[in-house]
């Protein structure tokens, strides 16, 4: 879950917009030599799009590119499927250099491990849904039977059962924006890349879609780079977020790190605009707790972990991880003192959050009312974490 | 830069306009309009009439160029003042217009030519010098086409022959259909229609060329007829009622110079020149096999038509004209 | 002053002997080719019309009614081309109509097979496209008796230069507006298309064409109708049919002849022009 899936090393790509003159080599020294892109631009009209950009992103993580237009992020992330040719650098997808690949692997590459997914959905009007959806998977030569059945499955998966066989045209922004996701998945890729997939759409839709996402993110833990150039949703999607000014890249950490410690005035300009209890969720702000004792443990063994972690409650979990309660070192003392026995001492009244993608602002009135933290538990009511009124006030600031 | 182009756009308009303000305004004199239907005959003529006109009588010309059925309308209105080939039986209002008086007729420019079906010598004789050999060497009139139908057989439906007909809508053509009706040909032969002069030519020649067998219509005097070596298939002798139902050959066409009938008014010396204007089936030939040869333009063969045959001048002019018009030759 | 308006005259540039010499040259030494040329355009003209009349007249017009209601959608459309149609048999030009047809049927096919194939190759590359416009244009604005009388030297006068004329002429809109239509598809589609990892090919067969396909229609249907429009042309070098009977009206000045052959060849328009924009509008499945 660690592993690096996706390096980018030095990546530079530029335009030249005249036959004659300067060639793009030249250009990179120059800006080696420490000219700016203005500057390269006005001499030689060599337009600079990616100046030097380097990352790495995790499988399964989401990372966020973010930046003005002009910034480079639309060129960069098609350098990541080769639709543009970096002019130097290298770009390791699973270890592999892409950018020496020849145009056969670069077909298989695009067909099996990188899909996109576009600003204006790039759907094909002359067809209906099932039939965009598995265009990916004809593309493959996948028989018809086979690839319908897994279209379908996509076309379900986004929300969209019943209108297979609609026509584009048919179709709201927001939903045909789900068929270009469910086309993208269908071909099972490990990296999606989305270029401003949520630009086109109305706030209302785009919220509902970037949680949707986060949703199928979920469950099929694909490794997604995401490019925006808004910075609430570059947070609220991003496990980590790069922000990009004229080609570089300016800093690139976490949503709660550069909310806390903006590298520059630039980022600083950014993130004024970010709502950050809005933007930020329970998974940027939970913990995972200091002192957790399974349920047969007992009472001692409960007093020891308060003690050597310097905490006054104890969490207690079941076999799997089930949360069941909540242990103070007071009630714990009162067992070892015979005054209440062990089951009795747990306290299993505590809030509940379900959903890690819960914003912070809508969990600020529980976690007020609460006299401990909250905590967040999965689906299967295994403990994931959890959310202090500290860690919620942290949040407020920046 | 924005000067240079004023400067220079000044400059060009005085050049021009000062070019333009030649001598005294000419336009008063009177212009004569000649009708030009689009075959080489009538442009020589039109030729030799404008050195005429000019050098004798000082008078301008202008050529008007359209079909014939265009051109005969602009006759008949007075767009066009004279017709100097007017193939009379190829008009088919033609003897209306004279009696209603729109048209008047001045003379006879020629009425000697021949036409009818043709097929190149060579399909008769053979031709030692290309190494063709004689393929229907029993063909001589019309009647004896009906032996030779799988010669001239015709590559649309091979199961019949063809013969190349008259341009369509020319009375010529009515009557050569009839014919091709009359002798039983259109049991074996297809009437193939051409569409215009230009591709019935065009046919003609590029079987020519390749010594292929032809049977086609033409019409003398042209540079075709005075170029090819064609024989003209024998027809029964001519006679008025069984000529219109096809039946006999074609008679020479009686044709005329035409004018509209402001003409006389308008130009009587020229008009009593035009009256006189005869010329021949065998001189307009002889001088279209010169324009074919020499590659001249229609007034260069105008000159050297009048230079060969200087006597012509004195029998359609006076004397003091025809004086005027050898002086001018001399030069 | 005047010689600065009179053109240098004295530069007479003429290649004309030559052209002359070239086309005499064509016609004595490649005789064969140009006959075998013929043989194979004359058969399939010829096996149109044999077709053509082959089918009673009664079921052509229903074929043409129903044709119609199921491309148009009514009925009453139907019935109006079917009479229209009935009309031009009972001016007694049906025979005609469908010696017409097979030069125009034949031309459009010809057009198409050339046409869309060109179009598509245009569509590819902007420098393959500069070479081709000036004889896209030149092929619609020449005076078509100036190449069809030496065709009509080469292949004998008639349907067959009458169908390469045609061709010449009618071809270009298709053309153009294949390589229009492919070129004016949404650069995002295509780039979707690529990002899956569409071949070349994939991407012109599965996403360019049927994405620009009301256009190429549009192509189709304007080739047609110029193909409509050549054929008085045609009869100009021999070809039979209607536009025949119309250049017989003219040169005799029968106007009513002419009107009634012309409105025929009106109908025919009409007709295909209306079946044909019905394809387009339904566009592509």
């Amino acid at each position: 879950m660690e592993e690096t899936i996706l390096k980018v090393e030095h990546l530079y790509k530029l335009f030249r917009s005249r036959e004659i003159g300067a060639s793009e080599e030249t250009a990179i020294e120059m800006l080696q030599q420490g000219l700016s892109p203005a500057e390269i631009r006005a001499k030689t009209g060599i337009v600079v799009a990616s100046n030097d950009v380097s990352f790495e992103v995790k499988r399964g993580e989401i990372f966020t590119l973010i930046g003005l237009s002009g910034s480079g992020k639309s060129t960069i992330i098609r350098c990541l499927n080769m639709l543009h040719r970096p002019t130097s650098g290298h770009i390791y997808v699973e270890n592999e250099d892409i950018t020496k690949y020849d145009e056969e692997q670069l077909m298989k590459l695009r067909r099996t491990k990188v899909a996109m997914v576009f600003q204006n959905f790039g759907l094909m009007d002359h067809r209906d849904v099932l039939s965009n959806v598995a265009y990916g998977l004809e593309i493959k030569g996948v028989n018809k039977k086979e690839r319908e059945s897994k279209a379908l499955e996509m076309v379900a998966l986004v929300g969209l059962e019943g209108w297979e066989n609609k026509r584009i045209d048919n179709l709201s922004g927001g939903m045909k924006q789900r068929v270009g996701i469910a086309r993208a998945l269908a071909n099972d890729p490990d990296i999606l890349l989305m270029d401003e997939a949520f630009s086109a759409l109305d706030p209302l839709v785009r919220n509902d879609l970037q949680f949707e996402l986060l949703g199928i993110q979920e469950k099929m833990q694909k490794t997604i780079v995401f490019i925006t150039h808004d910075i609430n949703e570059a947070f609220k999607l991003g496990n980590h977020v790069g922000i990009l000014r004229e080609g570089e890249m300016v800093q690139l950490t976490t949503p709660e790190e550069m909310l806390a410690n903006p590298a520059d005035d630039y980022v600083r300009k950014f993130i004024d605009n970010v709502d950050s209890t809005k933007v930020l969720s329970v998974k940027n702000i939970m913990v995972t707790p200091g002192a957790m004792i399974k349920a047969g443990d007992g009472v001692n063994i409960a007093l020891k972990s308060m003690k050597s972690n310097g905490l006054s409650s104890a969490y207690v979990v079941g076999e799997h991880m089930q949360f069941q309660g909540l242990i103070t070192l007071e009630n714990a003392l009162a067992v070892r003192a015979g005054q209440l026995n062990f089951e009795e001492a747990i306290i299993r009244d505590i809030p509940i959050i379900k959903d890690i993608h819960t914003p912070i602002a809508d969990i600020v009135n529980l976690a007020a009312n609460a006299r401990f933290p909250l905590v967040v538990v999965a689906d299967d009511g295994s403990l994931q974490g959890i959310v202090s009124k500290a860690a919620i006030l942290s949040s407020f600031s920046g | 830069m924005k000067k240079t182009i004023y400067v220079l756009m000044t400059l060009i308009m005085a050049v021009a306009l000062t070019a333009g303000c030649g001598g005294p305004d000419k336009s008063a004199e009177k212009t004569i309009v000649l009708s030009d239907a689009g075959w080489d005959s009538v442009k020589f003529h039109n030729a030799v009439v404008s050195y005429i006109a000019d050098k004798a009588y000082g008078l301008k010309t202008k050529v008007v160029s359209g079909s014939t059925p265009i051109t005969h309308t602009a006759l008949v209105r007075g767009d066009i003042d004279v017709n100097l080939e007017t193939w009379s039986d190829n008009i088919a209002s033609y003897k209306n217009d004279v009696a209603g008086g729109y048209i008047v007729e001045l003379g006879v420019n020629f009425d000697d030519n021949k036409q009818g079906l043709y097929v190149p010598r060579y399909v008769i004789e053979g031709d030692e010098a290309r190494g063709i050999a004689p393929m229907a060497p029993e063909l001589k009139t019309v009647a004896d086409l009906k032996k030779y139908s799988k010669l001239f057989v015709d590559e649309e439906n091979p199961a019949k022959g063809r013969i190349y007909g008259a341009i369509p809508g020319w009375a010529v053509d009515e009557i050569l259909f009839k014919k091709f009706n009359y002798y039983g040909l259109n049991e074996q032969y297809n009437y193939f229609r051409p569409g215009s002069d230009a591709t019935l030519n065009a046919s003609i020649v590029a079987a020519y060329a390749k010594g292929e067998p032809i049977v086609a219509y033409n019409w003398e005097p042209t540079w075709l007829s005075g170029k090819l070596d064609l024989v003209l298939l024998e027809d029964a002798p001519y006679n008025e009622k069984g000529f219109l139902e096809g039946e006999t050959a074609f008679p020479s066409v009686r044709v005329t110079v035409t004018a509209n009938k402001n003409l006389p008014k308008k130009a009587p010396e020229f008009t009593d020149f035009l009256k006189k204007y005869h010329t021949s089936s065998a001189l307009t030939a002889e001088a279209l096999a010169y324009i074919s040869e020499n590659k001249a333009s229609y007034d260069e063969a105008a000159v050297h038509f009048l230079k060969e045959h200087s006597e012509l001048l004195d029998k359609w002019l006076p004397a003091d004209k025809a004086k005027s018009v050898r002086s001018a030759l001399g030069n | 002053m005047e010689w600065i308006l009179d053109f240098p005259s004295t530069i007479r540039l003429d290649f004309t002997k030559q052209i002359d010499a070239f086309i005499a040259y064509l016609n004595v030494h490649y005789a064969d080719f140009f006959a075998g040329l013929k043989a194979i355009l004359n058969s399939v003209i010829g096996g149109i019309y044999q077709g053509l009349e082959l089918i009673p007249w009664w079921l052509l017009i229903l074929f043409v009614v129903l044709l119609t209601k199921k491309l148009v959608g009514r009925y009453r459309t139907g019935l109006l081309y079917g009479l229209l149609m009935f009309l031009i048999g009972a001016f007694g030009y049906w025979h005609m109509m469908n010696e017409t047809l097979s030069i125009v049927i034949t031309a459009v096919i010809l057009s198409l097979l050339l046409g869309l194939p060109i179009g598509i190759l245009i569509s590819t590359s902007v420098k393959v496209n500069s070479i081709f416009r000036p004889v896209l244009d030149a092929m619609q604005t020449m005076p078509t008796f100036v190449y069809m009388i030496p065709a009509v030297m080469l292949l004998g006068p008639g349907k067959v230069p009458a169908v390469l004329a045609t061709v010449i002429y009618a071809v270009v809109p298709v053309i153009r507006l294949t390589s229009h239509g492919i070129q004016q598809v949404d650069k995002e589609v295509v780039e979707a298309a690529r990002s899956f990892g569409s071949s070349r090919w994939q991407i012109l067969a599965k996403v360019q064409i049927p994405q620009a396909l009301p256009t190429i229609m549009a192509g189709v249907n304007q080739t047609m109708m110029m193909a409509v429009a050549m054929v008085v042309t045609c009869a100009m070098i021999g070809a039979n049919g209607l536009g025949m009977e119309v250049l017989i009206a003219i040169n005799r000045t029968e106007s009513g002849r002419g009107l009634v052959a012309g409105i025929c060849i009106v109908i025919i328009a009409i007709i295909i022009d209306r079946l044909t924009q019905s394809v387009s509008a339904k566009g592509g499945r």
